[in-house]
């Protein structure tokens, strides 16, 4: 494994500025956002080019060191976690935008840019890149493809793996492919770029991205409404996208976050309901009109209060209300369990009932929220793992939760992935035949097993 | 593994220490995170160091120091963190264990406990540093500096104007009245800091006489001392910060008001009670204190109320284009940030233009700028492109360290930006 020889030869590749080997240092890379694990890494090196990323896998190749490639650390599924130990690569000093390019509505980046660094370079071209994590503003761009993020604007316009027109990667043994070009339309051989897309780091480390852009929309705007009972909430959705409007976003918080929209919405309505809808229409001015006006007109009936945000600020101010419910969800408990399921639209309402049941019958304290458009949740079940009795409580609601959006037709992860948090479910999720395709895969681009092992399958006793 | 007892201040801040959920919001946020781009740089890694020292499973070495030492204390991680996270309030508390565990190295023992504490003789090491300017230039590699920086960091090597020939103290009576026939509204005490007192006593000058020529009596009490920022808050040093504390609530006493025009000399003297009551008595008195500060634009605008032909602009600034930067200390601590602007905007003598990213921290952050000279330089790049992008012909702002540190970063790039204190554009 590591030795002393090893991390001499990472200091001569990346420079011993871009080496961390202290305690101190390591410690900041044994976490990510994901709540209940940690594993040290042994050492952490910072590339500043793909030549170095190819040397230190190949180093790395040779002498059986596990590598776990790292952006900003924001992962909420345990991927950027090294949990064997051995190197933490990460991207975050390879933060260069190589170029936007307004005809071909394209850009290229280094996959430690920050997607909000990066979206607010497009905003000033009138460009627009929909995926939106609710961690914008400290994931990086290699995070958005290896995990193919997504967020609230994924309703409309799709999710990482709709943008990716290209990459770089570099293959477990230090070989560097470019892989799809800079075209939109592209049918030149097996679709590789996708299989890097989402693969949480376990194939290759990306290195370059070439991503399609779409114009920004013309105009933007929100809607909130305010609404008594949580089923209620799921069906008021279905039918406004039943009606033939498309939001950009729907998004669904539940009381356990009212906290941070308390002075925009009026207490007396916000006291007896279960669910705010935060809408959000775009396109020309003419058509975000009509759409608002029809969205309100739907949430009207139902809800107990709607507002359409009247300036930027406004707006801001809801968004920013809705971006800080998991970091204020995951205050509300010692331990939070937080899961990803995506469920077909229709079976919305349906879903949070049976959930609502099975957290009842557990008596574990629940909470929803998420891109309920797309039918993708975030129930979150509040524990404390310290007191094991609640905590297995906690597991078994979980677990069934789990069954009941399969059950439904739904997966087990809509954005988050499968990193080490839903390892022990993938079993039921995926069919057999696919999980063996997967690792024979696997076995082809990374015979050795170094690229962030230990991720997505739970490992067998002869893997290990 | 420690006990409890050998984190005591920590402890006092456990529950902004439990809040952080670890999603990492704070990158984005981070001047020094923005240079650095490693984790130990930004709120949540330090938060995670700072629960592995309370574990047991790291001790607190001087790498732990170094580690907490590189932040800014700007604030605007917790202003923006979704669980309400202050890690600024956790590091200093760290840095006070950190001390009480292993006390001061030297030469800051020195400087500290024995030097910043006492005044006059205070005075007489930085012009004596004045004199020797020229053999204690900074050096810019390495991260640690010593006394002889500490002391040139006030001098001529980081492009700042030279040690007053002549003290403010030794310059203005200790009751300053307003003119015959101006009637007095207020009587006031004004706190004047070191830098003013010792560097920009021009300054200190200035504003008195604003404020008698518009019916405020000031009163600039001699006992006041240093406000302590440096030796608690820089240095986790409690114990002398306490000591420093007692000598101005004693020297402010029988005044009403404090008037400021340092924002982190005035934000650290409202955070005695924070980090420095130990009992009943210093808590009252901290707190009785506390009420009585406040900032000179916040005095002006709210409590003096004066119309905009108050503010008349000096001749040779009319006509000129005028940008703001915020301190994070008037922002982000006392939540002074409309006054300011509204001075500066209702102002028609001169054209007010906000700059991007105006509350930015600029990298002094006082001791922050000495250990860490290199990445301080770094982090006030970024405000010299955002000073640039305005094509003002003056910045101002209301904190003399933020000024050194403009002084300092504008001249490094060549700029034509004359860097002031927002009183200075005045008559």
């Amino acid at each position: 494994m590591l030795n002393s020889k090893h991390i001499d030869q990472l200091r001569r590749i990346v420079g011993k500025e871009n080496i961390l080997t202290s305690k101190e240092e390591l410690l900041v890379y044994s976490y990510d956002a994901t709540n209940m694990w940690q594993h040290l890494p042994e050492v952490v090196v910072l590339p500043s080019n793909v030549e170095q990323i190819s040397a230190i896998l190949k180093l790395a190749n040779e002498n059986l060191i596990p590598v776990t490639p790292r952006g900003g650390g924001t992962n909420v599924s345990g991927g950027s976690i090294p949990i064997k130990g051995g190197i933490v690569l990460c991207t975050t000093r390879m933060d260069r935008i190589i170029d936007i390019n307004k005809t071909n509505l394209n850009a290229r980046v280094e996959p430690g840019v920050v997607l909000q660094d990066f979206q607010a370079a497009l905003a000033e071209e009138g460009l627009f890149f929909p995926p939106d994590p609710q961690s914008f503003s400290g994931c990086t761009m290699g995070g958005v493809v290896a995990e193919n993020s997504a967020g609230p604007s994924c309703l409309k316009y799709g999710v990482a793996k709709q943008y990716v027109l290209g990459l770089e990667v570099v293959l477990a043994d230090g070989t560097t492919m470019k892989l799809g070009g800079l075209t939109p339309k592209n049918r030149t051989g097996y679709e590789l770029s996708m299989l890097f897309t989402g693969s949480e780091g376990t194939l290759g480390v990306i290195s370059k991205i070439t991503l399609r852009m779409l114009p920004a929309p013309k105009a933007t705007r929100t809607i909130v409404a305010v609404i008594s009972d949580v089923a209620v909430a799921g069906e008021t959705v279905t039918e406004i996208i039943a009606s033939s409007v498309l939001p950009s976003k729907v998004e669904f918080v539940d009381n356990w976050t009212f906290e941070k929209f308390r002075g925009l919405l009026p207490d007396e309505i916000l006291d007896k309901s279960q669910v705010i809808l935060l809408i959000q229409v775009d396109g020309l001015p003419e058509t975000v009109d009509a759409e608002t006006q029809q969205v309100v007109a739907l949430c009207k009936s139902r809800a107990g209060e709607v507002r359409v945000a009247e300036d930027q600020a406004e707006t801001d101010r809801y968004w920013q209300a809705r971006a800080a419910h998991f970091s204020d969800i995951s205050s509300r408990a010692h331990t939070i369990i937080n899961e990803d399921i995506c469920v077909p639209r229709d079976k919305i309402a349906e879903f949070i009932k049976l959930g609502q049941e099975s957290a009842k019958k557990y008596d574990v304290p629940i909470s929803f929220a998420g891109h309920v458009g797309d039918g993708n949740f975030h129930p979150v079940v509040l524990t404390d793992s310290r007191d094991k009795e609640h905590y297995q409580r906690s597991l078994k609601c979980v677990e069934e939760i789990i069954e009941i959006a399969l059950s439904l037709g739904g997966v087990l992860s809509g954005e988050h992935g499968i990193g080490l948090e839903k390892q022990r479910f993938l079993k039921k999720a995926m069919d057999p035949a696919a999980i063996e395709i997967m690792k024979k895969i696997k076995d082809v681009l990374d015979p050795n097993h170094i690229l962030n092992p230990g991720k997505i399958w739970e490992e067998t006793s002869d893997e290990e | 593994m420690k006990s409890s007892l050998d984190f005591e201040q920590i402890d006092r801040f456990k529950e902004d220490l439990d809040k952080c959920t670890k999603c990492g919001f704070c990158m984005s946020y981070c001047p020094v995170y923005q240079e650095e781009r490693v984790e130990s740089s930004v709120a949540r890694g330090k938060i995670m160091l700072i629960r592995a020292l309370l574990d047991g499973e790291l001790e607190a070495t001087d790498e732990m120091a170094e580690q907490l030492n590189r932040c800014t204390l700007c604030m605007t991680c917790a202003e923006n963190c979704p669980a309400g996270t202050n890690v600024p309030s956790v590091i200093a508390a760290a840095r006070a264990d950190k001390v009480r565990l292993k006390g001061l190295s030297f030469p800051y023992s020195i400087i500290y406990r024995w030097l910043l504490p006492r005044r006059r003789l205070f005075g007489y090491v930085v012009r004596l540093a004045s004199w020797f300017q020229g053999i204690f230039l900074p050096k810019t590699e390495g991260s640690i500096r010593h006394l002889s920086f500490f002391l040139s960091a006030l001098g001529k090597g980081r492009h700042i104007p030279q040690i007053a020939h002549k003290f403010l103290r030794q310059s203005v009576p200790e009751i300053n009245s307003p003119p015959a026939g101006v009637e007095v509204k207020y009587t006031v005490g004004y706190f004047t800091g070191c830098m003013t007192d010792f560097v920009f006593p021009e300054l200190g000058e200035k504003i008195i006489n604003f404020l008698t020529r518009n019916g405020v009596e000031v009163v600039v009490p001699r006992g006041q001392g240093c406000c302590g920022a440096p030796v608690f808050l820089g240095a986790g040093d409690f114990d002398t910060g306490r000591k420093m504390a007692d000598v101005n609530v004693k020297a402010f006493k029988e005044l009403d008001y404090i008037i400021t025009d340092c924002a982190t000399c005035a934000s650290a003297m409202k955070d005695y009670i924070k980090y420095l009551a130990d009992n009943e008595e210093r808590k009252r008195e901290y707190a009785e204190f506390a009420g009585k500060i406040k900032d000179i634009t916040e005095f002006l605008v709210d409590m003096v109320k004066l119309p905009p032909s108050a503010y008349r602009v000096a001749g040779e600034f009319k006509g000129k284009t005028v940008t703001w930067h915020e301190p994070c200390h008037l922002g982000r601590y006392l939540g002074v940030k409309e006054q300011p602007r509204k001075i500066l905007q209702s102002i028609p003598d001169i054209n007010y233009i906000e700059m991007p990213d105006a509350d930015r921290c600029c990298g002094m952050a006082g001791t922050f700028s000495i250990y860490f000279y290199d990445l301080s330089r770094k982090i006030a790049d970024k405000k010299v492109a955002s000073i640039k992008s305005t094509g003002a012909d003056i910045v101002v702002t209301d904190c003399p360290g933020c000024q050194i540190q403009l002084i300092d970063s504008t001249t490094r790039h060549g700029m034509p930006q004359k860097v002031m204190h927002i009183m200075e554009l005045f008559e």
